[in-house]
């Protein structure tokens, strides 16, 4: 069975072949200036994408909000399907838990964004001055984007280990605390912890998007400003930050929405514990399907979120996709 | 600009603050994985070690089946990328020479999946992996890993495509290459630095995934790619902090190198689908 599926992958891959021998007696004659053949050439170099995405994307997809729809534990696809309910939904918005969960989520968003923003803001600002080794501070600045999540966790981990961690070293060296601070015991310190490795995670996006922004500011602008007298506050207010609005928009929602799906960063570091303190509804939504298997619940949770994240797309898609057609 | 030699001070050091800052987790890790486990379990705490304990990378190899998970995280990556661009390296160049209909709305789509929560399509993947005996192999977590770069390398090799002069396969058709002949001997060369960087930028997505790998590889140790078994680690009743950094390190050397090359593209690709 397993090697029947992915032959069909490799088949997908590689279809094109075949076609090209096919249309290749009448493309002897293929000039541009027959749209007709054109367009047939257009929508089967598409074909395989449409078919890979329809049965690992749009299929999957529409089999989600299928089960969210029936009061399943573990689904199987055809075998007797229940009859669609709201059962699922009923119960999603009248446990307390979801709330909690749409509670943990917002002020992580919230929290994770800002802290995200002023930091990229702050070094895209570094990065845009003019300075010898300026391309490997660039490099260095960004390096967090490419560590693994995985591995970013672990190194947080021990970094804030409760015994031994260089964290409590820190605070307790310098007397800030009397002993060292257990941080994944208690709520408030794991949900600290899971915002730093975000931060972490996250800022490099926003420092390479905003030093993109800053870097298509003519100087001349600043040059009249400067003449003028402005101040370098004023610069930024009047000059930066509106140069840099088409930025600031995907980049603010991209970064919402990548907080708002993420899973592997508060799975592996603290599994939505301790009591639920760090459980979002992407780990609300795993949990449900995988320990508890109310896949039918689960995928209700995840219905939902995807609703939000599609709200939340709509504004960038509006701004975004409109002028590249 | 002229600045002060007091400015020039000032912005050199906290370029050198700045970067120290956001560097230390990864110095940290790197320092932890060569100290002594004694010294890691006392106060304070080792910047330097004085005798680097280099052999731990190969006992943290040895130990455990980290050169199997990194070899599965790897095949992983080359059949999720060698599948999606196959497919994607096609749509994005119809997408970008061909008035398609419904091209808009796919163009949409492809965009909207790029946000899809991965805890939503973890569910009836697994539901239909399950059912087709794909629960185990790395053939689920190819299929899964496709589902988010096909979206997100069609629309930066469409990016690519559009910067490609059209001119050049028109000269090439007339001088007797089908436009399939004109795809593959013209336009792919010219768009190669892009395709390469596309096909790093998908090793880098493969890499990084958790949800998928943790979900669908759970039988047995040998089939977990790498972020999986490393997660593992710190449920060992044993924590040997220097060999889990070790093998957090190997985990992450790939990506650190495969940045290294992409860095100047990254602009580009992160802002695909974002910006234009």
């Amino acid at each position: 069975m397993a090697r029947q599926t992915a032959d069909i992958g490799i088949a997908r891959g590689s279809s094109p072949p075949p076609v090209a021998s096919i249309y290749r007696s009448r493309w002897f004659d293929f000039n541009l200036s027959r749209p007709g053949n054109q367009h047939k050439l257009g929508y089967i170099l598409l074909l395989p994408a449409l078919l890979l995405i329809a049965a690992i994307i749009a299929y999957p997809l529409i089999l989600s909000i299928d089960l969210s729809l029936q009061d399943v534990k573990i689904a199987r696809i055809g075998s007797g399907d229940q009859p669609w309910t709201l059962v699922n939904y009923q119960r999603l918005f009248a446990s307390a838990e979801f709330w909690h969960s749409c509670w943990v989520t917002i002020r992580l968003v919230l929290l994770v964004t800002t802290s995200c923003f002023i930091i990229g803001m702050g070094t895209a600002l570094l990065l845009n001055q003019v300075f010898k080794g300026r391309k490997l501070a660039r490099l260095l600045i960004a390096i967090p984007w490419a560590i693994p999540e995985v591995v970013a966790v672990i190194g947080f981990w021990w970094i804030f280990d409760s015994s031994f961690g260089v964290v409590n070293w820190t605070l307790v060296t310098l007397g800030i605390v009397e002993r060292p601070i257990a941080w994944f015991s208690s709520g408030a310190g794991a949900f600290f912890v899971v915002t730093v490795v975000m931060v972490w995670k996250g800022y490099p996006f926003v420092s390479i998007m905003l030093l993109a922004g800053l870097q298509s500011i003519p100087e001349e602008f600043y040059e009249a400003a400067r003449v003028d007298g402005a101040t370098a506050w004023q610069r930024f207010l009047n000059i930066t930050l509106p140069c840099l609005s088409p930025v600031l928009g995907p980049t603010l929602v991209l970064v919402m929405l990548w907080v708002f799906r993420d899973f592997s960063v508060i799975y592996v570091l603290t599994q939505g514990g301790p009591i639920n303190a760090t459980e979002t509804l992407g780990i609300m939504t795993y949990e449900q399907a995988f320990s508890f298997f109310k896949m039918g619940y689960a995928a209700a949770i995840g219905v939902v979120t995807l609703v939000i994240c599609a709200v939340a797309a709509r504004f960038m898609v509006r701004r975004v996709a409109q002028p590249l057609y | 600009m002229h600045r002060s030699p007091l400015h020039s001070a000032m912005l050199y050091l906290t370029v050198i603050v700045v970067c120290a800052i956001v560097m230390f987790p990864i110095y940290w890790m790197f320092t932890s994985s060569l100290a002594p486990t004694s010294q890691l379990k006392q106060f304070p705490p080792v910047f330097w070690p004085a005798e680097p304990n280099w052999i731990v990378y190969w006992e943290s190899i040895t130990e455990r089946p980290l050169l199997r998970w990194l070899t599965n995280s790897s095949l992983a990556a080359a059949g999720a990328v060698a599948l999606s661009l196959s497919v994607s390296v096609l749509a994005a160049y119809s997408l970008s020479r061909f008035r398609v209909r419904g091209g808009h709305e796919l163009g949409l789509f492809i965009l909207v999946s790029k946000m899809l929560p991965a805890t939503l399509l973890v569910i009836p993947l697994f539901v239909i992996f399950r059912q087709i005996g794909l629960i185990g192999s790395l053939w689920s977590i190819v299929l899964a890993h496709a589902t988010l770069i096909v979206p997100f390398s069609t629309w930066m090799l469409k990016g690519y495509f559009d910067t490609i002069p059209t001119e050049l396969e028109q000269a090439a058709m007339i001088d007797g290459c089908t436009p399939l002949g004109a795809l593959w001997r013209v336009v792919l060369p010219a768009a190669a630095p892009g395709i390469a960087a596309t096909a790093l930028y998908g090793v880098v997505l493969s890499w990084g995934d958790y949800a998928f790998a943790r979900t669908f590889l759970t039988s047995a140790q040998n089939s977990w790619t790498a972020n999986v078994g490393i997660a593992t680690l710190k449920g060992e009743h044993f924590t040997a902090w220097n060999e889990i950094m070790a093998a957090a390190m190997l985990t992450a050397i790939p990506i650190i190198i495969i940045y290294l090359f992409l860095e100047r593209y990254l602009v580009g690709g992160l802002t695909s689908g974002a910006v234009k």
